[in-house]
């Protein structure tokens, strides 16, 4: 661990050495590149911002759905579609939001970016927190209830800490999701104009537009640099402490995980402050929870109250189901019974266009992840060389590769159209690869030793290994891995299909080239067709999970399931 | 006339589903007094886990009632305390934050509270080990954490659920002598112990009164004084015969 994060650190170093002297060789890019570290804290800040809002989501969302069984009926399949469908596609209807709400203001589009980053951080956090709190050990859950744990006690000493592995698990997921999404909403052109907010996003898309490479690689490089920091001293520290508050199982002895505030020993305490405004508060706090506990049990010892509060809970879930059912059947009746935009005919073969490009992509990500997780997962050495380079190349969100990807793609092709279609998978490519190589090489560690061993002692080897041992060891990470893979896949559609900053914008048909030509309908967009667009991103990638991916995980997880 | 300390009127419960019904308990009764300790034994899947949790509150009857001091029971009755199997302690509180855990939730202050949490922690015997955290002790520590979590309300009651069934033997057995000696102490509570296990020995070795269910539904099948003298010897022919019969009655 502490070997991997040194080499992380000599990684940072290369990088920032790349940078300083592409600044010397270079002075006059590096001139325009000076203001890097304030745009880098600007970005940090939107991400920040949008973590913190992402977490107060989740754990109210994931709480209330996992306490009140009635509330989950309709709460858990919205977070179901929301997690499951392309975010991306909602960003130009939430742009128009909030433009038109703020009129324009720089407010508004700030507002905008950080909507857009928390959706994409929001909802596996959310379910996070509503699978560990409605997996807490029965017993435990009886312990709190016959010491009467209740309420904010309840919550501080029980749910919070139960909810902490996978909330900090799910952050960093979420975190990593943020960067790409802070990369693709920074900048972006729409009513006749182009919005921009100081960032590295909105850096790195410029540079690219001006084809400025310095400022590409200082921009990539400072990027790298920020994720990297952050990993090291925010995420991993916190994934260390998270250990704490792992349920155990039973007569297992883990050893004490070192203490999460070593690493920021050196931040002010204030311990006399600290004392003095809990002994300030205590009494109160007393006072409260006597109060508290008095009022429930006169209220309780009322059968009728208790009943009167379960009615108004029944009424109000029906109230709220009916409002979700209505609105959804209202808007749908309202879309399909009036006249279909002609644009919607396309819609068909702009589907079947991407889903090629993003079966394309995720082939030939198959293609090379699968031989190299089943190298890195089973070889010490090679894991020990190859992770970090691969996790600070994975680190880079695609969208902020966008300008070299295209580049590269016209150096190839040589001409706008297929440079258009190659980069366009490329992107794909980018997006959905780590999801896979990650998720396979878990797969691969996660094959018993003695499994390994026994194969060896019978003398399994080359083809017959693979058959026997290692593919059906793969095979669930790869089922959970194709399914994020494939997410991000539909995501990387509305950046890929359509590169506006070159001129004229080159494109190829598929939905996400539809979704921007509706956004950026001129004079107003095109609000039918953004629906339909979406729908019918949504309507796939549902139909893929329940119809493909689902079914194979059940498969897998019965059949290829190692026992421990 | 006072009401007993604990009565259980007429308890069923049945399971449902698709609408069919599974009966777990029928018609279970029995009393508890003042300086009684009960053992509830029976097969494994006897329900007698469910009927500890009907007991405490933790879940209702399908029908019947359950009575603490004349009034119905409520989970969260601080003259009931509870020691599980599983220990059910939580990981990321200490061994003094474990047992200091109900008296937090009655609005105890922290003055108040620490010297009772060490009052329990030193009569388990883990003194030295108030700061450790539960995933650094052994399974023996680990259920005297538990012990001392119960006793700290100082309950009139204390309900245990197969305490010793995740220990080795000779922990238990530790365990057990230490049980008999703290409820044997009219200065520490509790007043009446109620436990339930699978061990027919661990009943004879440990309680005045044994109800013995039977199998799937739990039905009580017999309500058995066990008049040994104390302390028991297990190589006594008595003794022996007393498991026997228990034996004999559930099978």
């Amino acid at each position: 661990m502490r070997g991997l994060r040194g080499r992380l650190r000599i990684l940072a170093g290369i990088a920032i050495f790349v940078a300083i002297a592409s600044a010397v060789l270079n002075p006059q890019a590096a001139w325009n590149a000076i203001q890097l570290p304030l745009y880098a804290v600007f970005s940090t800040t939107r991400m920040v911002l949008a973590y913190l809002l992402s977490l107060v989501f989740a754990i109210t969302y994931g709480a209330t759905a996992a306490t009140n069984k009635r509330a989950a009926v309709i709460m858990l399949p919205i977070l179901d579609v929301l997690q499951s469908i392309p975010i991306l596609g909602f960003f130009p209807a939430a742009l128009v939001f909030f433009v038109v709400t703020f009129q324009g203001s720089p407010v508004g589009i700030e507002l905008a970016v950080v909507f857009l980053i928390f959706t994409s951080m929001a909802w596996n956090m959310a379910f996070g927190v509503y699978e560990s709190l409605t997996t807490i050990p029965v017993d435990l859950e009886a312990a709190a209830a016959s010491f009467g744990l209740r309420g904010m006690l309840r919550f501080r000493l029980l749910a919070l800490p139960a909810a902490i592995p996978k909330l900090v698990y799910n952050s960093i997921l979420s975190w990593s999701n943020g960067w790409f999404f802070l990369v693709a909403s920074e900048t972006f052109t729409a009513f006749g104009g182009t919005y921009t907010r100081p960032g590295l996003g909105s850096f790195i898309t410029n540079a690219g537009l001006a084809g400025d490479t310095t400022g590409i690689a200082l921009g990539i490089g400072v990027l790298a640099a920020v994720v990297l920091a952050l990993d090291t001293f925010v995420w991993r520290p916190l994934g260390v402490w998270s250990e704490r508050f792992r349920m155990e199982t039973t007569g297992h002895e883990v050893p004490r995980a070192p203490s999460p505030y070593e690493r920021f020993r050196w931040l002010p305490r204030f311990p006399r402050l600290r004392r003095t405004f809990w002994a300030t508060v205590q009494p109160a706090v007393t006072r409260y929870r006597r109060a508290s506990l008095r009022l429930d049990r006169t209220y309780s010892a009322h059968p009728k109250v208790v009943r009167d509060i379960r009615y108004l809970d029944l009424a109000m879930f029906v109230v709220i189901l009916l409002l979700v059912v209505v609105a959804g059947v209202v808007g749908l009746a309202r879309l399909f019974l009036s006249t279909l935009p002609p644009a919607a005919a396309e819609l068909p073969r702009a589907a079947a266009s991407s889903f090629v490009r993003l079966a394309l992509a995720y082939a030939i990500a198959l293609a090379w992840t699968i031989p190299l997780a089943a190298w890195i997962g089973r070889s010490p050495r090679g894991s020990r060389y190859l992770t970090p380079v691969l996790e600070v190349a994975a680190s880079l969100p695609a969208t902020a590769l966008l300008p070299i990807i295209v580049g590269f793609a016209i150096l190839v092709t040589a001409s706008l159209g297929p440079a258009a279609e190659v980069s366009a998978v490329l992107i794909a490519l980018f997006s959905m690869q780590w999801y896979l190589l990650f998720n396979l090489i878990a797969g691969v560690r996660a094959i018993p030793e003695d499994l390994n061993e026994a194969a060896r002692s019978f003398g399994l080897r080359g083809k017959a290994y693979w058959r026997r041992v290692l593919l059906p060891g793969m095979v669930p990470s790869l089922i959970t891995g194709s399914i994020t893979a494939w997410g991000a896949g539909w995501n990387a559609l509305i950046v890929s299909e359509y590169i506006p900053f070159l001129n004229p914008p080159p494109h190829v048909s598929g939905l996400g080239y539809l979704l921007d030509v509706a956004t950026f309908n001129k004079p107003f967009p095109d609000n039918a067709m953004i629906l339909l667009t979406i729908l019918m991103m949504i309507v796939i990638v549902l139909a893929m999970n329940k119809l493909l991916w689902r079914p194979l995980y059940k498969r897998a997880s019965v059949k290829y399931r190692v026992e421990v | 006339m006072e009401p007993p300390l604990l009565e259980v009127k007429e308890v069923r419960k049945s399971y449902f589903e698709n609408g069919k019904e599974f009966k777990v308990l029928d018609l279970i009764r029995f009393e508890l007094a003042e300086r009684d300790f009960v053992c509830v034994v029976g097969p494994s899947g006897c329900g007698k886990s469910t009927l500890l949790r009907i007991i405490v509150g933790l879940e209702p009857p399908t029908s019947g009632q359950v009575l603490f001091e004349g009034s119905p029971i409520r989970a969260d009755n601080p003259q009931v305390a509870m020691v599980f199997q599983s220990f059910a302690l939580f990981p990321w509180l200490t061994v003094t934050q474990n047992v200091e855990l109900g008296l937090e939730a009655q609005g105890i202050p922290p003055e108040a509270r620490h010297p009772r949490a060490h009052k329990f922690i030193d009569a388990v015997g883990l003194t030295g080990f108030e700061n450790a955290f539960p995933r650094e002790l052994s399974g023996g520590m680990k259920q005297r954490v538990g012990l001392a979590r119960a006793l700290a309300i100082e309950p009139l009651l204390l309900c245990m659920d197969e305490p010793f069934s995740s220990l080795d033997p000779l922990t238990a057995q530790n365990l057990r002598d230490e049980i008999l000696q703290l409820w044997a102490n009219p200065d520490l509570p509790p007043k009446a112990v109620l436990m339930v296990t699978h061990s027919i020995e661990e009943a004879v070795y440990l309680a005045d009164r044994v109800i013995v269910l039977s199998s799937r539904p739990g039905r009580m099948v017999a309500e058995l004084e066990i008049d040994l003298p104390r302390p028991r010897n297990r190589k006594e022919p008595e003794f022996y015969g007393w498991i026997d019969e228990i034996y004999s009655l559930i099978v």
